[in-house]
C-alpha cells in the first residue's frame, strides 16, 4: 500500500521525477486521452515489472538493458494491438504515443531500480503505484486543459462556452506542466519550511 | 571520419539527388510547369506552328489518377517567339496531383505526351522543412522532451547532443526503412514493428559508439557521452514509426530523418541560448529549474505554431 | 567464451518468447479489429443515408458494390467496372474506353464476400482483362436501392486538407444532391481545422443540389444564429427542412480560423461528386445500350 502512495505522491513520475513528459505535454488535451494513455502505461508497467521480477534470476546481468527493452517492447505491442482492435477511436486520438511508451525512461528505470531486486508481489504494487501516478498526473493535466480550453470534461459540456482555446493547443501543455511543477515545488518548500522551523 | 570527408559525402549525395533534373527528356518539350491557379506553361525546344498550337481541340489534359475526366481548356496562347505556350483552364487546377498533357499534330509529330507536376526535389525539400520547422519534433510534436530538458543547459552540450542525434537518427532511419520494406511487409510481420525498430536503434547507437571510438577518438570524447542518452529518447523511435505509417521511400526517409535531427538540434540550441540567460535572471524559487524551462519551451512552441501551414514547394 | 554463448542463448530464447506472445496477441486481435471496422463502416453508411443508429433499416434496402479499376495496356488506358449482376450472382466486368464507348464485357465469378477482399478481387479482374494489361484499383462506390429502385449512392474520397489528407464519405441521391457527409479521417488542428467534424459544418452540405455544388464557394462570414441552431439540430424537423430549402443555393460558411480547411473540404466534395456524376452517366449509358442485367 505504501508503495502505491509513493508512486502517486512523493515519487510521481511526471511532476517529481520529471520523466516521460512527452505525452504529458502532447496529448493531455482531454481527460479521456489522459485516462486511456494512463491505462496503457499502467498495463505496460505492471506487466513488465512482474515479468522481470519473475525472471530476475535468469537474466544475465550483462544483457539487462536489452532484456528490459525487449520485455517492454513486447507488452507495448500487445497493448497497442488490443487498443487498436477494441477501442479504435480512442486509439486514433493517441496517435503514435502508445507505441512510444517503449521509449519511456520511467519504465526502464523502474525495472532497473526495483523489479530486478524485489519479489513478484512487491514489484506488482510498485508498478501499480507508478502507473497510477502517471495516470492521475495525466488526468489532472487533462482536466485543466479540457476545462479551460473547451469548457467540457470527458466530453460533457460543463461550461457551455470555450474560455481559452489556447489550452487545447499543444503548446499550452508546456505551460500547464510547468505551472504544476512549480506548484508541487511550492508545496515542497512550504512543507520543508514548516518542518524546518521545528 | 574527418569533417572534409563528411562534406564530400554530403555533396555527393546532393548531386545524386539533383541528377534527375539534368537528365530531362529531350524532344519537342523543353520544360513545363504549373503557373498560378489554373494555368500550365509549356516551353518548346523550337518555335512551333501557331495555328496548331492555339487550337484547343488538339489538347487532351487530365489528372493522372483520373484519365477519363478531361479538363476543359479555356484558351491556349502562344507567345511572340513561338516557344512559350500558356494553357488557360476553366476550373482551378489541383496542382498537388500530376497532370498528363497530350498534344496532337504539333511539329509533324502525331502525339506528344508529357507530365506536369510539382518538382520532386521540391517535394523532398518540403519534407525536410516540414520536419525541421513546421512539424518540429520538439516544439510541435512534443517528443524527445525527457532528454531535451536535461541537455539544454549550455550551448556546447546542445550542439553536441544535436549532432550525435542527427547522425544516429539518419542511420537508424535508413536501416529501419530497409527492414520495414524488405522484411516486415513481405512477411506480414507488421506487429513486430516496435521491437524491431528499437532493436535497430540500439544497434545503431552501439555501432556509432564503436566506430567513433576507433576512428576519431577526439570527436568521441566530446560527443560520445551523449550517445547513451539517445536511446532513452522518444524521437529516435518516432522517426521509424512515422516512416512506417506514411510509407515513405528511401529519399523521403533520409529527408525526414535529417529534418528531425536538424529540428532537434535547432530546438536544443534555442533552449540552451535562453537557458544561459535565465541563469542570470531573477527567478522565484518555486519556478527555478524545470518549471521555468517548461514555460519557456511553451513560448517557443507558440512561436513555432506560426510555421504551421507553411507551403514552400 | 561460455559467457557469450550463455548470453546469446538467453537472448535468443527471450526473443522467441516475446515473438510468440506478440504473435498470439496479433492473431486474436486482428479478427476483432476487422470485425469492429466493418461494423463501424456499416454504421457510418446507414447514418449517412438518414438512418440514425438504432433506427429500423427497411428490409427492402440493398447495397450494391461497384468497383472501378484503371486498366492500362501498352498504348492506352481504359476504365474497368466490376458491377454486380442481377440474376446469376457474381459480377460483370465492363471495360469502357476513355471516350465512353464499350470495349468488352465478361462475366466474373466472384462472390460478394470474396469481392470485399482486395486480393481475390484483383486476381479476378486481372484474369478477366487478360495478360499484358496492368490493373490498378481506383475506387469503390455503393449503389443503394430500395425495392429495386435506386435511392442513392455512397462515395468515398480523399483530398488534400490544410495539413495532410482529409478522407470523407458522402451520400448522394440519384440527382446527385448531397444527402449526407461524414469526415472519416483528418489530421487538422484541434479546435480549428478539426471543427470540420462538427455538425454545424457538415450539415451545411446536406441538401445541396448538384448545380449549387458545381459552383460552390466558401464565404468568410459568421453563420446566422437561426441557421446555426438548425444545423446543430436544436429546432424541430420542419424548421430544419425550411432552413435547408432556404440555404441550399448559398455558399458554405467557413469555420472561424480555418478558412483553408473549409475550402479544401468544399472543393474536395465538389470534385468527388462531379467526377462521380460524369462516370456514372457514362456507365449507365453503356449498361443501357448493351442491355446488361445488373442488380441496380
Amino acid at each position: 500500500m505504501q508503495l502505491i502512495a509513493r508512486g502517486i505522491l512523493s515519487e510521481n513520475p511526471i511532476f517529481r521525477l520529471a520523466l516521460s513528459m512527452c505525452p504529458a505535454v502532447g496529448i493531455s488535451t482531454t481527460v479521456m486521452n489522459g485516462l486511456m494513455l494512463g491505462i496503457a502505461v499502467l498495463f505496460v508497467q505492471v506487466f513488465s515489472s512482474v515479468t522481470i521480477s519473475i525472471f530476475k534470476n535468469v537474466i544475465h546481468p550483462r544483457i539487462r538493458i536489452p532484456t528490459y527493452t525487449l520485455t517492454i517492447a513486447t507488452w507495448v505491442t500487445v497493448i497497442d494491438l488490443v487498443l487498436a482492435a477494441y477501442l479504435p477511436e480512442a486509439y486514433a486520438k493517441m496517435g503514435i504515443f502508445v507505441k512510444l511508451i517503449v521509449a519511456f525512461a520511467i519504465i526502464t528505470m523502474r525495472l532497473e531500480m526495483f523489479a530486478c531486486k524485489e519479489g513478484v508481489k512487491d514489484s506488482f504494487w510498485d508498478g501499480l503505484g507508478m502507473g497510477l501516478g502517471f495516470m492521475i498526473g495525466m488526468m489532472v493535466i487533462g482536466l485543466f486543459r479540457e476545462l479551460l480550453g473547451s469548457g467540457a470534461i470527458f466530453g460533457y459540456d460543463v461550461l457551455g462556452f470555450k474560455p481559452l482555446l489556447f489550452f487545447i493547443l499543444p503548446s499550452a501543455g508546456f505551460f500547464v506542466v510547468g505551472l504544476m511543477m512549480a506548484f508541487f515545488n511550492w508545496i515542497e518548500i512550504f512543507y520543508k519550511r514548516s518542518k524546518g522551523l521545528k | 571520419m574527418t569533417l572534409a570527408k563528411t562534406r564530400y559525402i554530403v555533396l555527393a549525395s546532393l548531386f545524386f539527388l539533383l541528377a534527375p533534373i539534368f537528365a530531362r527528356a529531350e524532344g519537342l518539350i523543353a520544360g513545363q510547369s504549373f503557373k498560378g491557379n489554373n494555368e500550365i506553361v509549356v516551353t518548346f525546344s523550337g518555335p512551333v506552328d501557331r495555328t496548331a498550337a492555339e487550337e484547343i481541340k488538339n489538347y487532351t489534359v487530365y489528372e493522372e489518377p483520373d484519365p477519363d475526366i478531361r479538363l476543359v481548356l479555356k484558351s491556349a496562347t502562344l507567345a511572340e517567339d513561338g516557344k512559350h505556350l500558356i494553357l488557360h483552364f476553366v476550373e482551378p487546377l489541383n496542382t498537388a496531383i500530376p497532370h498528363a498533357v497530350t498534344i496532337k499534330g504539333l511539329a509533324g509529330i502525331e502525339k506528344t505526351t508529357f507530365k506536369v507536376s510539382k518538382s520532386y526535389l521540391g517535394y523532398l525539400f518540403g519534407i525536410l522543412i516540414s520536419a525541421l520547422l513546421i512539424n518540429n519534433f520538439v516544439f510541435t510534436k512534443y517528443l524527445g522532451l525527457c532528454v531535451f530538458f536535461g541537455t539544454s543547459k549550455k550551448k556546447d552540450t546542445a550542439k553536441g547532443m544535436g549532432v550525435v542525434f542527427t547522425l544516429v537518427m539518419v542511420a537508424s532511419a535508413l536501416m529501419s526503412w530497409f527492414f520495414y520494406n524488405f522484411i516486415l511487409i513481405p512477411f506480414n510481420l507488421n506487429f513486430l514493428q516496435i521491437v524491431i525498430f528499437i532493436g535497430l536503434v540500439s544497434l545503431t547507437v552501439q555501432a556509432v559508439d564503436t566506430v567513433l571510438r576507433k576512428v576519431n577518438p577526439i570527436l568521441f570524447n566530446s560527443f560520445g557521452v551523449y550517445l547513451v542518452l539517445v536511446i532513452a529518447n522518444c524521437v529516435i523511435i518516432a522517426v521509424p514509426l512515422i516512416l512506417a505509417n506514411s510509407n515513405y521511400n528511401v529519399f523521403e526517409t533520409f529527408m525526414l530523418a535529417l529534418g528531425a535531427g536538424g529540428g532537434f538540434l535547432l530546438a536544443l540550441y534555442l533552449m540552451s541560448s535562453v537557458s544561459e540567460r535565465m541563469q542570470l535572471a531573477n527567478i522565484p524559487p518555486t519556478f527555478k529549474g524545470l518549471p521555468i524551462a517548461f514555460i519557456v519551451a511553451g513560448q517557443f512552441a507558440m512561436a513555432f505554431l506560426g510555421f504551421s501551414g507553411l507551403q514552400l514547394f | 567464451m561460455k559467457n557469450i554463448i550463455t548470453i546469446v542463448f538467453r537472448l535468443t530464447v527471450s526473443c522467441l518468447l516475446a515473438a510468440t506472445v506478440m504473435g498470439v496477441c496479433f492473431i486474436f486481435t486482428s479478427n476483432a479489429k476487422k470485425h469492429n471496422e466493418h461494423v463501424k463502416e456499416q454504421q457510418v453508411m446507414y447514418a449517412l443515408l438518414g438512418y440514425e443508429a438504432g433506427a429500423e433499416i427497411p428490409t427492402t434496402l440493398a447495397m450494391h458494390e461497384v468497383y472501378r479499376y484503371i486498366i492500362g495496356s501498352s498504348d492506352r488506358q481504359s476504365i474497368g467496372y466490376l458491377v454486380p449482376r442481377e440474376h446469376e450472382g457474381g459480377f460483370l466486368f465492363v471495360n469502357i474506353d476513355l471516350n465512353g464507348s464499350l470495349l468488352e464485357t465478361k462475366p466474373v465469378s466472384l462472390s460478394e464476400a470474396e469481392a470485399l477482399e482486395v486480393e481475390p478481387r484483383t486476381k479476378a479482374v486481372q484474369a478477366a482483362v487478360g495478360p499484358g494489361h496492368s490493373v490498378m484499383f481506383a475506387d469503390q462506390t455503393i449503389v443503394v436501392t430500395n425495392n429495386g429502385r435506386r435511392t442513392g449512392y455512397l462515395l468515398s474520397g480523399k483530398f488534400q486538407g490544410f495539413k495532410t489528407f482529409v478522407k470523407v464519405m458522402l451520400a448522394v441521391d440519384p440527382a446527385f444532391s448531397i444527402i449526407g457527409m461524414e469526415v472519416l479521417e483528418h489530421e487538422e488542428d484541434p479546435g480549428l481545422g478539426a471543427e470540420i467534424e462538427q455538425d454545424y459544418f457538415k450539415n451545411q452540405f446536406k441538401g445541396k443540389p448538384f448545380e449549387a455544388l458545381k459552383a460552390i464557394a466558401v464565404v468568410k462570414a459568421p453563420i446566422p444564429d437561426d441557421y446555426l441552431a438548425a444545423l446543430n439540430g436544436k429546432v424541430g424537423e420542419e424548421d430544419i427542412e425550411k432552413f435547408r430549402e432556404e440555404y441550399k443555393d448559398h455558399d458554405i460558411y467557413a469555420l472561424t480560423g480555418a478558412t483553408i480547411s473549409s475550402r479544401a473540404v468544399a472543393n474536395g466534395v465538389k470534385g468527388i461528386v462531379t467526377k462521380f456524376a460524369y462516370r456514372v452517366n457514362v456507365l449507365d449509358e453503356v449498361l443501357k445500350e448493351q442491355q446488361l442485367a445488373v442488380s441496380f
